[in-house]
């Protein structure tokens, strides 16, 4: 169906088109993003479990998990709100769905030969930045520019005066990780080197989160949240800030990822002060998301996609306090490149960020889609595999992360850190794994919706109406 | 409500991303130019090549257009002995040059200086090879080591060279690199003691110079193992690495490392092919009390990626 | 895009705008989603102020350092003297030291003595590199060298450059970093009044039906 679209006349293409494949493959890519995961988690607590070749050996499989997980599922999560949203927003349809549908299908191909180059070991060696840079030059032109264009052109087609916060986030988001991809490569273009490369490799990796990830799950949430509680956003004022707070402090503490490097000291302390600055988006984010769910918080137990939304916004505090302050001077050198910092990383794609694409993802595809969702039994399930899998995940790694930051300060044999964290990497892949079961029951659930799920009537939205199973 | 004026709007984030961007690009970028190579920058950078990971030379990122780091104990041209024996770094024929021989402002002041002048790195040629040297000298007062091209100061030919130390002397860094990129080995070992906390266990951090001219750096950032830049001064031997790698259980029982018996490839140092399912066997019997001794780990072969990457390990870090 | 200065902390902009801006949110339904003019909480503008405070005390570079050269001064001075020769087990001797340098040292220099007690066998090894190091030879002083166990080693530190032109091997308390940082939150801080003070005042509430 999607050859057949890629070809058509753009007006012959039902409006949506590009949303639902974008919206099933984000969830494909989730499903392979967290079985990888599990994979992994399963041979940290079993390194004897299948070995003998270099396809299946941690080393080879490690980064295809991060890289499916943050360009499959997060960022074409992402690319499926924007599809639907930006035009929604500004009371037009979308300024082309062909090349919606041409940017899915160039993402799913640049994306899996990417892997597969990873997965053989062919990388640039740099993390968060693996992949090599014929593979990102695809990325910045084949994936970002299009759906930048889309995005862009939707807005100046709009239909409003005014354009929403959520819209604002999605162009200068797009534009700014364009921009911070093609930075990102210049050591592999023009062969930088040393210090110079190691920052920028960080430079890249804190930019890539700071300025896409999450900004724009946060700006799905100033959809969804108004949107399925149909309360007006607390205040345009909070937005403001949120936004302007983004740009100027998230964009400039990447060197506090290198805390324990020569860098110079003056870096270290311009990007540590900015780091803990970060707070002001947070809060007045949460702030702004919170406040506007006043009078409608029985949704948050009765409405799945509202309950999936808040979790996200929710585990936005413990994110943002954690990220604030564990890259200080006080606290980094406590828990710097250990298990806390994997559970960190894990609370902010899987919890934060992941909770708000999954409410989006639902939201949007029964709103595409016309038709209402499968079963509301699966769609909590999904949602306690989720959040309880990831718990155990984000607790465990805690935990293992301040028994290792204790065995460097206190100098133990590394080998006696390994032995004590031996509990928490199986806590880690148990809940890892629940977190992939969730998964595969959300495919189906939402396979079966496309399939059967009731109609949903013109002028209606899905979530008013009643379950039927 | 210049939220919604969209022109206004536009230009603020252009120029708000922008101050950003030109203080953390910018901004460092000079301090990191001021750095001054310091021998370990200057070792690690001749002894790696261009660059290790994905490149024009290596598209499999198997470790081949690399240099060869060799110890030499006489010199290769006059036969005349050389003690205590230095490294000399071999690029044969077509192995593209380290970064700082052909950008030596990349060298830092002094180093640059030194290298062009008395070290004569902008003589040598890609297209007939070229053996480098880390010579010591004098600047401005101040002791600077600089990169000397000894194929012009010496004569010495990357044939003769490699021919001189043999295979017993000659070490495979850049491909032992090579390999700890791409098998992922960084994803859980760093490569960087951290300032305030490792010394004693770990070793010395490194300076600013010691990176001079390295791509990728792989520091790694989640450390499930121990940091190895110094590993070379804690564990120096052949044999531990080699059955380590084969199977780590074998020397560390409570190690969560995977087996890397996959590096050795199909046969061993002797030219046997070597029967990994036959091992495996033996060494399951092991673990179940039916044999007293773990099976011996196959001797890798001389060009095998394990060799490559023991050479690194015990030559690099140290 | 009339500025009116006369009520700075009530609205920047002036009646006409204000309405235009209030008559717009009311019209106008993005996607059937609308925006309300609350003002940004007390508590949210207290917590703003919070941060911004903690944001510069909480990465001067106070804890989890290791102990450099410096602090132990006193100790190596104090070892040579008479009554310390006198004393019979190198823990009497550490003893007497440790209570005697900790009774001279200031409070910052206290704290670091307590956090980094030092063997006597330690001292022994370490005192001659600090002799030298005091002596002048090479250009660091020895608040750049650390203490590791029983020998020193310079820090890599890249901090501010120094009168000599090289660079201090230790943390700073203020270097070009921090600076920085205050014109940024300045800038911030003076450009989000700006914005929204621009809008309609707080108390003017758009009808959102």
């Amino acid at each position: 169906m999607l050859m057949k679209y890629l070809f058509a006349k753009n007006d012959e293409i039902p409006a949506g088109s590009a949303t639902i494949f974008f919206g099933f493959s984000s969830i494909f890519w989730f499903v392979v993003g967290t079985g990888l995961g599990s994979f992994n988690a399963a041979k940290l607590a079993f390194p004897d479990w299948v070995t003998g070749t270099e396809l299946f050996a941690f080393g080879h499989m490690r980064q295809v998990h991060v890289l499916a997980v943050i360009i499959g599922w997060i960022s074409m999560a992402f690319g499926m709100t924007m599809m639907y949203m930006t035009p929604a927003l500004g009371n037009t349809k979308l300024w082309s769905e062909k090349l919606g549908l041409w940017t899915v299908f160039l993402w799913n191909i640049g994306l899996s030969l990417g892997l597969l180059l990873l997965w053989m070991g062919i990388t640039s060696g740099r993390e968060y930045n693996d992949l090599i840079w014929p593979i990102d030059l695809v990325v910045i032109f084949g994936v970002l520019l299009p759906l930048g264009i889309n995005v862009w052109m939707t807005i100046a087609h709009r239909k409003t005066q005014g354009i929403y916060i959520t819209n604002w986030f999605f162009g200068a988001c797009i534009f700014m990780v364009m921009i911070v991809f093609l930075v990102g490569q210049s050591p592999e273009l023009f062969n930088l080197t040393g210090l110079t490369e190691a920052y920028l490799t960080f430079w890249f990796a804190h930019n890539v989160l700071g300025l896409w990830i999450t900004p724009v799950a946060a700006a799905i949430a100033y959809y969804t949240i108004p949107k399925l509680t149909g309360n007006p956003l607390y205040s345009h004022r909070i937005g403001h800030l949120h936004f302007w707070a983004i740009i100027v402090f998230y964009s400039t503490p990447a060197s506090h990822h290198l805390m324990s490097a020569p860098l110079p000291e003056w870096l270290k302390s311009f990007a540590s002060v900015e780091g803990v600055l970060i707070l002001i988006p947070a809060v007045a984010f949460v702030a702004n998301i919170l406040l506007t769910m006043k009078g409608k918080w029985t949704m948050f137990v009765e409405n799945v996609e509202t309950k999936f939304s808040i979790t996200g916004v929710l585990l936005a505090i413990p994110l943002n306090m954690q990220g604030g302050f564990q890259q200080t001077r006080a606290i980094n050198w406590y828990v710097h490149g250990t298990g806390w910092i994997v559970a960190h990383a894990h609370l902010a794609l899987l919890g934060m960020s992941s909770f708000l694409e999954a409410a989006a993802v639902y939201f949007g595809l029964q709103q595409m889609l016309r038709r209402k969702l499968y079963s509301l039994t699966l769609a909590n399930l999904h949602y306690w595999f989720f959040i309880v899998g990831f718990c155990i995940y984000w607790i465990s790694m805690t935990i293992a992360g301040l028994i290792q930051g204790a065995g460097k300060i206190y100098e133990v044999p590394y080998i006696d850190v390994v032995v004590a964290e031996h509990p928490y990497m199986i806590a880690r892949w148990v809940g890892g794994t629940m977190v992939f079961t969730g998964n595969v029951v959300w495919l189906f659930n939402m396979w079966m919706t496309a399939r059967e799920g009731t109609l949903v009537p013109e002028g209606r939205y899905a979530h008013e109406l009643a379950y039927e199973r | 409500m210049a939220f919604r004026r969209h022109k206004f709007g536009s230009a603020g984030i252009g120029l708000m991303f922008g101050f950003s961007m030109c203080i953390t690009l910018f901004g460092p970028s000079n301090d990191f130019r001021s750095g001054v190579s310091t021998w370990v920058g200057l070792d690690k950078q001749l002894s790696l090549g261009r660059v290790i990971g994905f490149s024009y030379e290596d598209p499999t990122v198997s470790g081949d257009g690399k240099p060869i780091t060799v110890i030499l104990n006489k010199d290769p041209k006059t036969g005349v002995a050389i003690d205590p024996p230095i490294r000399a770094y071999v690029y044969k024929p077509g192995v593209k040059f380290s970064p700082g021989v052909n950008h030596p402002e990349l060298l830092g002041p002094g180093v640059e200086d030194l290298s062009m002048r008395d070290g004569k790195i902008s003589s040598a040629s890609m297209s007939s090879g070229a053996v480098f040297t880390v010579s010591k000298g004098v600047f401005n007062d101040e002791e600077v080591d600089y990169i000397e091209n000894a194929s012009a100061t010496r004569g010495w030919t990357p044939d003769k060279t490699l021919r001189t130390a043999g295979d017993a002397n000659s070490r495979y860094v850049g491909k032992g690199k090579t390999i700890y990129i791409s098998e992922g080995c960084w994803w859980c070992h760093t490569l960087l003691p951290e300032q305030t906390q490792d010394w004693q266990m770990f070793g010395q951090p490194p300076f600013l110079g010691d990176f001079n001219g390295e791509m990728p750096t792989a520091f790694g950032s989640d450390r499930k193992a121990p940091d190895i830049l110094h590993v070379a001064s804690r564990n120096s031997s052949r044999e531990w690495m080699t059955m380590h790698f084969f199977n780590p259980r074998l020397v560390q029982p409570n190690s969560i490392m995977p087996r890397f018996d996959y590096l050795w490839g199909k046969q061993d140092a002797n030219g046997n092919s070597i029967d990994f399912a036959k091992w495996r066997a033996d060494y399951s019997d092991y673990l179940h009390g039916k044999r007293i001794y773990a099976p011996e780990v196959p001797e890798p072969a001389r060009d095998s990626e394990v060799r490559a990457l023991i050479d690194w390990i015990l030559t690099s870090l140290k | 895009m009339a500025f009116k200065m006369d009520q700075p902390l009530y609205s920047l902009s002036d009646e006409a705008e204000q309405k235009e801006i209030l008559a717009l949110w009311e019209k106008e339904k993005h996607g059937g989603l609308s925006e309300g003019n609350n003002r940004i909480p007390f508590p949210i503008t207290f917590l703003l102020g919070l941060i911004i405070l903690t944001a510069f005390m909480i990465t001067m570079p106070i804890w989890g350092q290791r102990p450099t050269a410096d602090i132990y001064v006193d100790y190596v001075a104090l070892m040579d003297s008479a009554e310390v020769q006198s004393m019979a087990t190198p823990e009497e001797k550490m003893n007497y030291i440790a209570k005697t340098a900790y009774a001279k040292a200031d409070a910052r220099r206290q704290g670091a003595l307590e956090r980094h007690p030092l063997a006597w066998d330690d001292l022994l090894n370490i005192a001659p590199q600090i002799k030298e190091i005091q002596s002048g030879k090479g250009k660091y002083p020895l608040d750049n060298y650390n203490v590791l166990g029983d020998r020193i080693a310079l820090a890599n530190f890249e901090g501010n450059f120094t009168e000599g032109g090289y660079r201090e091997r230790k943390q700073p308390w203020w270097d070009l970093g921090y600076t920085i940082d205050v014109f940024y939150v300045s800038y911030f801080l003076i450009t989000m009044v700006i914005v929204i003070k621009r809008l309609p005042h707080f108390s003017r509430k758009p009808n959102l039906g």
